[in-house]
């Protein structure tokens, strides 16, 4: 596993194992998670509390809840949805094992360690090979969404860029969060980014050489050279971006693939529409 | 000889640093630490300096005399490097609370907005577009005023329970500032929160800010047996945000016009019998709540009207300062460019009586005559000014050098 040097295939494996530990860990008695748990440093204790009418069994301290909830999407997993008490979260046995699962993941990303390779006899590097083939014929690398051929469609936008768009557009002051959302936005979609620098000029503090500079600093041509994404949904609602959810926006988690999805079903709308005229 | 506002206030900050050298806080592990000023000259920030020793720091200090002192909340290797090579060592848990981010009582009446097309002025938070020229785009003046710091303090309030009550956090471990302006910082000062990613930090601003919360989590349910359904829902003296729910339903129940029912997009039957049976409603709070007391409002009105209620207990915070890891925050003991006011640090326990406008009067010295343009009445210390319209004024240092920096007037020799 570790021989094969390939993040993709070390991030599954330490997932299955993980899961196979999360589907044990679930009818494990209290006392045993709790051993396991504290093995990771976590502060939990067994507390077979009632709070309205559910009843916990754990308690775990919350930096610890944090650090093992961060891929979680589910509303129910955010710490605002939770018993929150004295600096514990109040959890359920089977939530405990769901969040030792993500713990028990990152530990055996964290073992397999590649520079075992060169110990290894011939006839394993051999087989490794043989899995790396397998592995590139099933995983066809996802080429990056390109946005350049769809060009800019302004009603394609959602509702919080179109809400920016046109506050830029009008001079309306736009904080720095909103501004840097705009602009890594329109960037992605394949605008220029003169083009962006004249719709930030009805600005009241506009100073061009300035949104020059940091324009070119989120298209990565300046600074550290990462080209900036802008922030996924649930960032723009905790800075108040978030003008509220279309239809649309409910499926999905990202203003980009709003964007890409939008420009799709105008596209097959516009090629149904020609076939009805052609009729 | 004339003098120009902005050389003779740096003179009034110059005597102070000079005075007061030893005012400046120095902040934890200060070699780690990032420092930025602004200057009264020129208009930019210097950043990515570093200081060893808390000496030097003053010393810098008091001979470049800043028109504004900052320091990061970060911890770095290199705090001096490039951003990126800077090396990241954990970061102090900040919360800034501002007026600006605040619906007031005031109205904000005491804000000026101008024009910058068509030079109309008018009072309170700018409109979204000139009522004579259509232009949407203004110059803005705020006001630190006793309301609106009032209204800063009670933000303040409810986080610090937030983060002592629910997060665990030691009373001792907050530490509170007046910013010398128009609000409050809170600060967690606790190893544990030094490593938090901004992914974390999020979640605990969307804590203290309800945002994301669903009261269907916090003991609202239907509960059917057999043909009859019945709703329950959180109660007053549960804990966290379940308390929290039920109080902030409480409080909107209490006073909740047609109007702000309406808002929520509730049917009109449903507000009038809510508005009809409000004593009936209060009473319900010490058995088992109102949930099932009103005729036509189910699970979802009722997750409308608890948003609601989630709302007026939510802490308004300025969210991007708590989840920027990089961030640089004004230094306590240090004055504030816009005001001439310290900002001056209290412990958390002091918030209910701390007195902002008192405390933070630092400048001393004899009187000075300032002709004013135009200001509101204002308070400093036990001293209550104005209200000033385009006359010539003698006035203690510390209030003429605020309305000089509030750009409400001139020095008059």
């Amino acid at each position: 596993m570790a021989a094969l040097a390939n993040e993709y295939v070390k991030r599954r494996y330490a997932l299955a194992e993980a899961r196979r530990a999360y589907e044990l860990l679930k009818t494990e008695d209290e006392e045993k998670i709790v051993e396991i748990a504290r093995k990771f440093g976590w502060r939990i204790r067994f507390s077979n509390e009632k709070i309205g009418l559910m009843k916990f069994d754990f308690a775990l301290n919350f930096i610890d809840y944090l650090r093992n909830t961060r891929a979680f999407h589910e509303k129910g997993w955010k710490l605002v949805n939770r018993p929150v008490l004295g600096g514990e979260v109040h959890l359920s046995k089977q939530e405990v094992a769901r969040l030792l699962q993500e713990e028990i993941q990152r530990y055996i990303e964290a073992k397999i360690d590649p520079k075992v390779k060169s110990r290894l006899p011939e006839e394993i590097l051999k087989r490794m090979e043989r899995l790396k083939q397998v592995y590139s014929e099933r995983i066809k690398e996802s080429p990056l969404e390109d946005f350049s051929s769809t060009g800019i469609i302004n009603e394609a936008f959602p509702p919080c860029i179109r809400q920016l768009y046109e506050a830029a557009r009008s001079g309306r002051h736009i904080s720095h969060v909103g501004r840097f959302t705009l602009t890594s936005f329109l960037l992605h979609i394949g605008m220029k980014p003169d083009a962006i620098i004249d719709l930030f000029r009805k600005s009241s503090d506009f100073n061009e050489r300035m949104t020059r500079y940091q324009i070119e600093h989120i298209a990565g041509e300046r600074g550290s050279g990462t080209r900036y994404t802008p922030p996924k949904c649930d960032t723009l609602q905790t800075h108040g971006l978030c003008p509220g959810m279309d239809n649309l926006c409910k499926r999905v988690r990202h203003p980009l693939t709003y964007y890409l999805r939008k420009t799709r079903s105008m596209k097959r709308k516009k090629i149904d529409e020609s076939k009805n005229e052609n009729r | 000889m004339k003098i120009d506002n902005q050389s003779f206030i740096r003179e009034k900050f110059s005597e102070f640093y000079n005075k007061n050298a030893n005012r400046i806080e120095i902040p934890k592990s200060i070699e780690s630490r990032e420092f930025g000023f602004t200057l009264f000259r020129e208009k930019i920030m210097v950043r990515h300096k570093g200081f060893m020793r808390a000496e030097d720091l003053r010393e810098f200090i008091r001979k470049t005399v800043p028109s504004n002192v900052y320091y990061s909340a970060a911890y770095y290797s290199l705090p001096e490097a490039k951003m990126e090579e800077k090396g990241w060592l954990g970061s102090d848990l900040f919360f800034d609370i501002d007026a600006d981010h605040i619906p007031t009582k005031c109205n904000k009446e005491h804000d000026v907005w101008i024009c910058r097309k068509c030079g109309l002025r008018g009072k309170g938070p700018a409109p979204s577009k000139c009522p004579n020229c259509g232009n949407e785009s203004f110059e803005e003046k705020t006001w630190p005023c006793e309301i609106c710091l009032e209204a800063a303090r009670v933000e303040a309030i409810k986080l610090i329970d937030m983060l002592t009550g629910d997060l665990g956090f030691s009373i001792k471990d907050i530490k509170c500032s007046f910013s010398g302006h128009r609000g409050y910082h809170v600060q967690v000062d606790n190893e544990e929160v030094l490593k938090l990613d901004s992914i974390a930090r999020k979640e605990i601003v969307d804590y203290v800010t309800g945002t994301g919360i669903d009261a269907v989590f916090h003991g609202l349910e239907e509960i059917s047996s057999g043909r009859a359904k019945m709703l329950m829902g959180p109660n007053l003296n549960e804990p966290g945000w379940r308390g929290r729910a039920a109080k902030g339903t409480y409080e909107f129940l209490l006073t909740a016009s047609a109007k702000d029912l309406r808002k929520l997009g509730l049917r009109r039957k449903v507000i009038e019998e809510i508005i009809a049976n409000r004593d009936i409603i209060l009473e319900s709070w010490k058995t088992s709540g109102p949930w099932n007391l009103i005729k036509g409002l189910g699970l979802e009105g009722w997750r409308k009207i608890i948003n609601r209620g989630v709302e007026l207990q939510s802490a308004k915070i300025d969210t991007v300062v708590t989840v920027d890891i990089h961030r640089l925050i004004r230094l306590p003991g240090t004055l504030h460019g816009k005001t001439g006011l310290l900002k001056i640090s209290f412990p958390a326990n002091e918030i209910e009586s701390f007195d902002p406008l008192k405390e933070s009067v630092a400048l001393k010295g004899e009187e000075a005559k300032i002709y004013v343009e135009e200001a509101p009445k204002f308070r400093l210390g036990e001293e209550v000014f104005g209200p000033f319209k385009n006359q010539t004024v003698t006035l203690p240092i510390s209030a003429a050098i605020f309305l000089l920096c509030k750009n409400a007037g001139r020095v008059v020799n």
